[in-house]
């Protein structure tokens, strides 16, 4: 598929993107076993992508983790309080899709996270211009 | 409770400083004006209103040693200001800036610098410098800007200033040169702030994040830590492993370094309010997250909620400044704080027992 031309080596894009491709195959497996935080964890992993492929990519892998979380509350309660910034970053980019189901889903994993992480979360995920997803 | 005396002055205040023996404050109620209050039988009077800066008095430091009052401004402008007799008379001092100046500090020996300062901060920083701090040694300076960076300068003069004891380098390093670049936020960097030994510098980012730095020098030791609230705008150290921070949650914030080093959030030295955030009352936000959520206010969790505020809470509004208060005894204990609500609390950490270890 023809894209914007970036000023990123092809091999590195690449490899990042067969990286994410990677992590997905595991997230499947793990979802099959309703690990479910682990599903999360691992698709949150690697800060995000500077390229706009990979960072589409990645998203999609989030997405998929993202979307089987029943149980908020509970998910937040056992994931690791360092990927609460880069979940937060995540989430904002699911609401800002506009999707009915996504957004219902997003809303509610903001609601919880900003409860858990405070507004200091959300202030990083908007400050930080730099690494974005 | 920790805050031990609110004066309610004026509607916003941008900066405040205080006399050498404390009996008298300075400060800058949002206009182009310096007012200058004194207590005179528990009432606050004011004295002295200075008159010379076109626009937003933005710094304001009062000087220990020598009683001289120096402003910065919007207008790019800064005036030294000596009291004769009864009235102030004001200096100008040539900046050369192109931009505001928004921060300005006497040297702990009370050398008039800003104009040094400004020559050195206008070489080496692409934008606005948020804040300035001296080490105590007198040489280096810290600041602070909305680039992100916190840098350290050394302000070294040949035959001006004389090296005390040992320092980092072992040559003498020029005027003006930048000593340690420091690149750890992503967003506007403000209030930066050396620890009394001047092992330790901290200042904040707009992102809530803390950073404390030791060892400054080419191989520093940083710390980020993340804050769970609203952004912090200044700090002050209070010893050298206790640090109140100030800022848009209105309530001093108290951060304090473990045997190993390790800095962490202690806890809020005020009231709390259970919704922190905005300038008024936490029932506007509740009512925002309630509509965003799609849920009646009494729904939400506690949380997140407390349709109105605590009574009690010191500040409501953005805390902007703090300065340190001159001790009775060895131990610092005071500080004072000043807000776009504009009050100046003073603060007491005499009766806050858990944090006596750190003082």
């Amino acid at each position: 598929m023809a894209e914007a031309e970036k000023p990123v080596e092809p091999g590195s894009a690449e490899d990042v993107l067969t990286k994410i491709q990677n992590k997905s195959g595991r997230i499947e497996n793990l979802i099959k076993q309703f690990i479910l935080v682990e599903a999360l964890q691992t698709a949150l992993e690697d800060s995000p992508p500077q390229d706009e492929r990979c960072k589409f990519a990645n998203w999609t892998v989030v997405h998929k983790a993202l979307m089987t979380v029943k149980d908020v509350e509970g998910r937040l309660l056992s994931l690791d309080p360092k990927y609460y910034d880069i979940l937060m970053k995540y989430i904002y980019r699911g609401l800002s899709t506009g999707g009915p189901a996504t957004c219902d889903r997003c809303l509610k994993i903001h609601w919880k996270l900003t409860a858990k992480a405070g507004f200091g979360c959300i202030l990083r995920s908007l400050a930080d211009t730099v690494n974005t997803v | 409770m920790a805050a031990v005396a609110v004066h309610q002055f004026v509607q916003c205040i941008t900066c405040h400083a205080w006399s050498p023996d404390q009996s008298m404050i300075a400060f800058c109620p949002n206009n182009n004006e310096v007012h200058i209050y004194k207590l005179l039988q528990d009432k606050w009077e004011k004295l002295h209103v200075l008159q010379k800066h076109d626009q937003l008095v933005s710094g304001i430091d009062w000087s220990g040693t020598s009683n001289r009052i120096v402003s910065v401004s919007h207008d790019r402008n800064s005036f030294v200001w000596n009291q004769e007799g009864p009235e102030w008379v004001p200096t100008l001092v040539i900046l050369r800036l192109n931009r505001a100046a928004l921060c300005v500090q006497w040297s702990p020996k009370g050398f008039a610098v800003c104009r040094w300062v400004s020559k050195v901060i206008r070489k080496k920083h692409n934008s606005s410098v948020t804040g300035v701090s001296w080490h105590p040694n007198n040489i280096l300076l810290a600041t602070t800007s909305t680039d992100g960076k916190c840098r350290v300068f050394s302000t070294f003069i040949k035959g001006v200033d004389t090296r005390e004891s040992k320092t980092g380098s072992s040559s003498d390093p020029k005027f003006g040169e930048q000593i340690l670049q420091l690149d750890l936020s992503s967003s506007w960097a403000f209030g930066v702030n050396w620890s009394p030994s001047g092992n330790t510098l901290a200042y904040v980012g707009h992102n809530s994040m803390i950073y404390f730095v030791d060892d400054v020098g080419p191989s520093p030791l940083a710390q980020n830590v993340a804050v769970r609230y609203l952004p912090l705008r200044d700090v002050l150290f209070v010893s050298e492993k206790m640090v109140i921070g100030v800022g848009f949650d209105c309530n001093p914030m108290v951060f304090a370094a473990d045997k190993s080093g390790l800095w962490s959030f202690i806890r809020f030295l005020g009231e709390r309010k259970e919704s922190s955030s905005g300038p008024k009352s936490g029932s506007q936000i509740s009512e925002a997250f309630g509509k965003l959520y799609g849920q009646s206010r009494q729904g939400l969790s506690n949380d997140t909620v407390e349709p109105s505020k605590i009574q009690g809470a010191a500040h409501d509004n953005c805390i902007n400044c703090i300065e340190l208060l001159k001790q009775k005894g060895p131990k610092t204990k005071r500080f004072s704080t000043s807000g776009m609500d504009g009050k100046v609390v003073i603060w007491d950490l005499d009766n806050q027992h858990d944090l006596r270890e750190y003082l």
